[in-house]
């Protein structure tokens, strides 16, 4: 053991990997462990809008004016993450005139810009909101990539020396005289990237401090470590649309209520959400008619939303919290502020701290604070330097020149690589081998695969969330088996097999929540197409069944022979009717 | 039941064409919501014959709904790949679901020729040039003679390929010495008059300026149907203006065209085009692309010239009572004529012709679609898209082509060296005694 204190934190989430970064950049020897892939709880799974306070301008002004100073920091150090869309609160007529008001002095008493719009000017800049809208407030919401954001945040705390473990659940929290030491782990294929098909192994990882930053599931680790964590998780969907029916991010101004956004979010449109209280955060009822109810109440907003495609539906999980005896009923008046359970001074058990609620927009502040407790802790003095200093792909803008030209790609798709990369984009896109598109609907070329690939390991899902590859209207139909054929030779056949059917099992959960019209068109063509040209639902080298031989018929020879005089047809067929002995 | 007995409660409004509507009532066409249509089954990129020839060429897939999903509002750059779409338009027939292709091709060309290319480039000029070939053949044929004669001069043709990049190869076609209009107002107008069968004709460019006989045929034929022709003002169709992304040149034809035909629809008059880019671009493309008073109206009664004759008249008895001199033709289908769901008429009809054998060479793009072939840079892969169709017109028995597009004509003569007819020649020949 050096003297470098060693802090393990649990959660690949926008918190752990920001909590992650943050202690690597102030000198600490830091390991990050994660179930899943990064993201793989409520972080991959939240709606991509990246706050600028004004929804909580009048029930919440305290989180209000910290979502605008990191909205503004975010767009600084993440930008490659970021796109400042802005955003609208709009108003219809049946809407409360009082609270339009309110929202307005909301957001000016919390330094949040805002503008009035009137209808005109609105629907100018949207023009697909409805017609009989009445005003609405400009305000600098924004939309940003969760996925790569984290990504990012875990790239750079391993720049700086620390070691992150995905596909590694805990399962065990070690304690030794009311003090916990480290945690017991189960790799999912070994250390390291995940390889499929490589045997799990357990590992004990120990550390001077441990930092849980697992929200939902914040009470199941302090279970393991015996202390009583009581998260309230809220889930609510989100439905994703095929296409950008708006540039903007448009809420609905209006006091609370489900179904009140809309978050332009790549190619896409994320509609949300619903907020219901559920049990367990990983089983709780995913219903349909909580999709219905976002297409037809945002409807009411921008009515094309009504006859749009969806191409799929997920859920979240919120990892609300308060402190034992509040007793808030409704979940929707739960703050959403963030509380450090330091369980020393909570429950006396050493060397663990907890970190519940709080939100996406601003992970990097909350990090911050835990990194300052955590300091606090081993009596280190070290500034936090994550405001300032760029995340990988941040760094330098200076690229975002004549990408087209120069990477020999097409205008969208060297577009969209460059936006998704950032100043990544010279080092994973010039790799002087030929370089076309795997993904079509996503514009995601070989070299931003194999990127990733070398990134993640065996795990397409990892790819997935690094690229946005399988993310577009065919949900991967005609891009699984490519990416799948991406990782051979480096992989053998069998682990490419692996990684295609979990990919492709993930996408599936989510379509099919969106199983109507064009969507359902697209899936029938996804089922043919795997089933008649790699035979996915029958496949004997994939099922291990044995070949039943029998079940073919002798061919043509046998057909000759059978029949009295009839000849086969050079199409294989029998060559016409009555010449084949009459046997029908 | 001939092509004249309808059923009574047939109604020709409701069988009309309907445009694809993705956006009424909005100037800044935004069609990234058209995607929504596309599940990507490719069917438009197997059926492009551009992208059958041309290894650059991404496709229409591509062009299409692919490029406007990934386009945000304020991304500018459209893929310079848009100027290969020669628009055929096959892509539209081929795409089962419905999605806008040659909307979406249109609009993005459109884009990219106003805020991306060179103005100053020959190959704008050029475009510009082909684009607005109404306007060059007005003055030429000013002096028809002359005109053709410099144009068809050799040094000619191998200046205007190194200074408009025109291709040598091809040979201009020769100004006729009366223009259709000139004809039809010696002649004083219409020779028949009629309250309730009445249509206003569409001819376009070429049968004005070079093949004035096809105009005629149509006034014939009309006539001797006892229908009421008349002939308005008219700008240029637009089709070759879409194909060049000068969409302003468009709408001004558009304006004009609009104009002067609306009034006479609430008369009661139908528009009759014989040209089917012509009938393809008042029925499809005007609405799909420009909104004004009275365009929706034009396009829901514009119709082909033998279409209109097969829905109203007993074309088909007429036909087979007439008989005509031995005579045999290779019909090709124009690609605008396939997607208005005409490309077997002239064959059906004419089969039964006394007198004639006519075969259809094969469902091919000739190659040239309009302006496309008509630039140095494509000639080549014009040619090779029109092998086909060559192959198989010199396997038929006529030696004589057919077809209704003046371009087509053009490629058919150019890669045969046959004479080209139009259906209503024949027509003309077989009804109008």
């Amino acid at each position: 053991m050096t003297d470098t204190p060693h802090v393990l934190v649990i959660g690949g989430g926008s918190t752990g990997c920001g909590i992650t970064r943050d202690l690597a950049m102030r000198g600490f020897e830091v390991t990050l462990v994660e179930k899943g892939n990064l993201t793989h709880g409520t972080t991959g799974r939240m709606h991509g809008l990246l706050h600028s306070g004004g929804r909580y301008a009048v029930s919440d002004q305290a989180s209000a004016t910290e979502c605008i100073e990191e909205n503004r920091v975010l767009r600084d150090i993440a930008s490659h993450c970021v796109e400042m869309t802005g955003g609208l609160f709009v108003q219809r007529p049946e809407d409360d005139d009082e609270y339009f008001q309110k929202k307005l002095e909301g957001c000016r008493e919390c330094g949040i810009p805002a503008e009035v719009l009137s209808a005109e000017e609105a629907r100018e800049m949207e023009p697909y909101l409805a017609t009989d809208i009445k005003r609405a407030i400009k305000v600098p919401d924004g939309a940003v990539d969760p996925f790569r954001l984290c990504v990012a945040n875990a790239a750079s705390a391993q720049e700086h020396g620390a070691r992150i473990e995905t596909h590694a659940e805990v399962i065990d929290v070690l304690v030794e005289d009311d003090q916990v030491v480290g945690i017991e782990v189960k790799h999912d294929s070994g250390p390291g990237k995940r390889e499929h098909k490589t045997p799990g192994t357990t590992e004990k990882i120990y550390a001077d401090y441990v930092v849980s930053a697992t929200g939902a599931w914040a009470g199941q680790i302090g279970e393991m470590a015996g202390v009583d964590v009581e998260v309230r998780p809220s889930k609510g969907v989100m439905t994703i649309m095929n296409t950008r029916q708006v540039d903007t991010v448009v809420n609905r101004c209006k006091p609370k209520g489900d179904a009140d956004i809309v978050v332009p979010h790549e190619t896409t449109c994320i509609l949300g959400t619903t907020d219901i209280e559920v049990e367990d955060p990983e089983d709780y009822p995913e219903e349909q008619w909580e999709v219905d109810h976002m297409i037809d109440t945002l409807s009411e907003l921008v009515p094309m939303l009504k006859d749009a495609r969806t191409i799929r539906s997920f859920w979240g999980v919120r990892p609300l919290y308060e402190p034992p005896g509040t007793g808030t009923d409704d979940p929707t008046d739960i703050t959403r502020d963030f509380f450090l359970l330091d369980h020393e001074e909570r429950d006396g058990l050493s060397g663990m701290t907890s970190i519940v609620g709080g939100k996406f927009t601003t992970y990097r502040m909350m990090a911050e604070k835990i990194t300052d407790h955590v300091c606090e802790q081993f009596g280190i003095d070290a500034e936090c330097r994550t405001a300032d200093e760029p995340l990988p792909g941040s760094e330098d803008f200076s690229v975002l020149r004549d990408y087209m030209d120069e990477f020999g790609l097409r205008s969208p798709i060297g577009r969209r690589s460059v936006q998704r990369l950032g100043s990544r984009a010279d080092e994973v896109l010039k790799t002087g081998e030929p370089n076309p598109v795997v993904c079509e609907c996503e514009a995601v070329t070989r070299a931003e695969i194999q990127d990733a690939i070398e990134q993640s390991g065996s795990d397409l899902n990892a790819v997935r969330i690094r690229t946005r590859a399988s993310m577009g209207n065919c949900q991967g139909a005609f891009c699984c088996q490519r990416m799948a054929h991406e990782l051979y030779p480096k992989y053998d056949e069998e682990t490419a097999y692996s990684a295609f059917d979990e990919l492709f099992q993930e996408r599936w959960k989510g379509e099919r929540h969106a199983l109507w019209g064009q969507q359902l068109s697209q899936a029938m063509l996804k089922y043919s197409l795997h089933s008649t040209t790699m035979n996915a639902d029958h496949d004997a080298v994939r099922t291990g069944d044995a070949i039943d031989f029998t079940a073919f018929d002798g061919g043509t020879d046998a057909a000759s022979k059978s029949g009295a005089t009839g000849a086969a047809a050079t199409d294989g067929g029998v060559s016409s009717p009555g010449t084949n002995g009459g046997d029908r | 039941m001939s092509d004249a007995e309808s059923p009574s409660d047939f109604d020709t409004t409701a069988q009309s064409f309907e445009p694809v509507q993705v956006f009424p009532n909005n100037e800044d066409m935004d069609l990234r919501p058209g995607a929504d249509n596309c599940y990507k089954c490719t069917a438009c990129d197997t059926s492009c014959p551009v992208a059958e020839v041309d290894e650059d060429f991404p496709g229409p897939k591509f062009q299409g709904p692919e490029q406007w999903r990934l386009k945000r509002k304020e991304d500018q750059a459209v893929d310079d790949s848009i100027m290969s779409c020669s628009n055929c338009m096959r892509c539209d027939n081929a795409c089962p679901s419905s999605v806008p292709l040659s909307q979406m091709h249109n609009t993005a060309r459109g884009e990219y020729v106003s805020e991306e290319m060179n103005k100053l480039s020959q190959e704008y000029i050029r475009n510009r040039i082909l684009a607005n070939y109404r306007f060059f053949a007005k003055i030429g044929s000013k002096v028809p003679r002359l005109s053709s004669a410099i144009m068809g001069n050799r040094l000619v043709r191998e200046i205007n390929e190194r200074i408009l990049g025109l291709p040598a190869e091809r040979e201009f076609p020769a100004f006729a010495t009366e223009t259709f209009r000139e004809w039809w107002s010696n002649r004083g107008g219409p020779k028949v008059r009629s309250e309730d069968k009445r249509v206003a004709y569409f001819h376009g460019c070429y049968s004005n300026f070079n093949t004035p006989e096809v105009g005629k045929a149509m006034v014939r034929v009309f006539e001797s149907f006892g229908y009421e022709v008349v002939v308005p003002k008219q700008g240029c169709s637009g089709t070759p203006m879409f194909a060049n992304g000068m969409l302003d040149d468009a709408k001004r034809e558009a304006g004009i065209t609009v104009e002067n035909f609306s009034g006479l629809i609430d008369e009661g008059y139908d528009v009759i085009a014989s040209c089917t880019s012509c009938s393809m671009s008042l029925k499809q493309e005007y609405p799909e692309l420009f909104s004004m008073d009275g365009i929706e109206d034009l396009s829901a009664h514009t119709y082909e010239a033998m279409e209109y004759l097969r829905i109203n008249e007993d074309l088909h008895s007429a036909i087979e009572d007439a008989s005509v001199e031995e005579q045999a033709y290779a019909y090709h289908a124009p690609c605008h004529a396939r997607n208005q769901g005409l490309d077997r008429q002239a064959v059906e009809l004419f089969r039964d012709l006394d007198g004639v054998i006519i075969e259809d060479v094969g469902d091919s793009c000739s190659g040239i679609s309009g302006t496309y072939g008509w630039k140095k840079e494509k000639y080549e892969n014009s040619m090779k898209i029109g092998e086909e169709m060559f192959e198989h017109m010199e396997h038929a028995t006529g030696d004589v082509g057919m077809t209704e597009c003046p371009t087509c004509s053009m490629q058919m003569e150019h890669g045969t060296g046959y004479d080209i007819k139009h259906p209503l020649q024949l027509l003309e020949e077989a009804v109008v005694e």
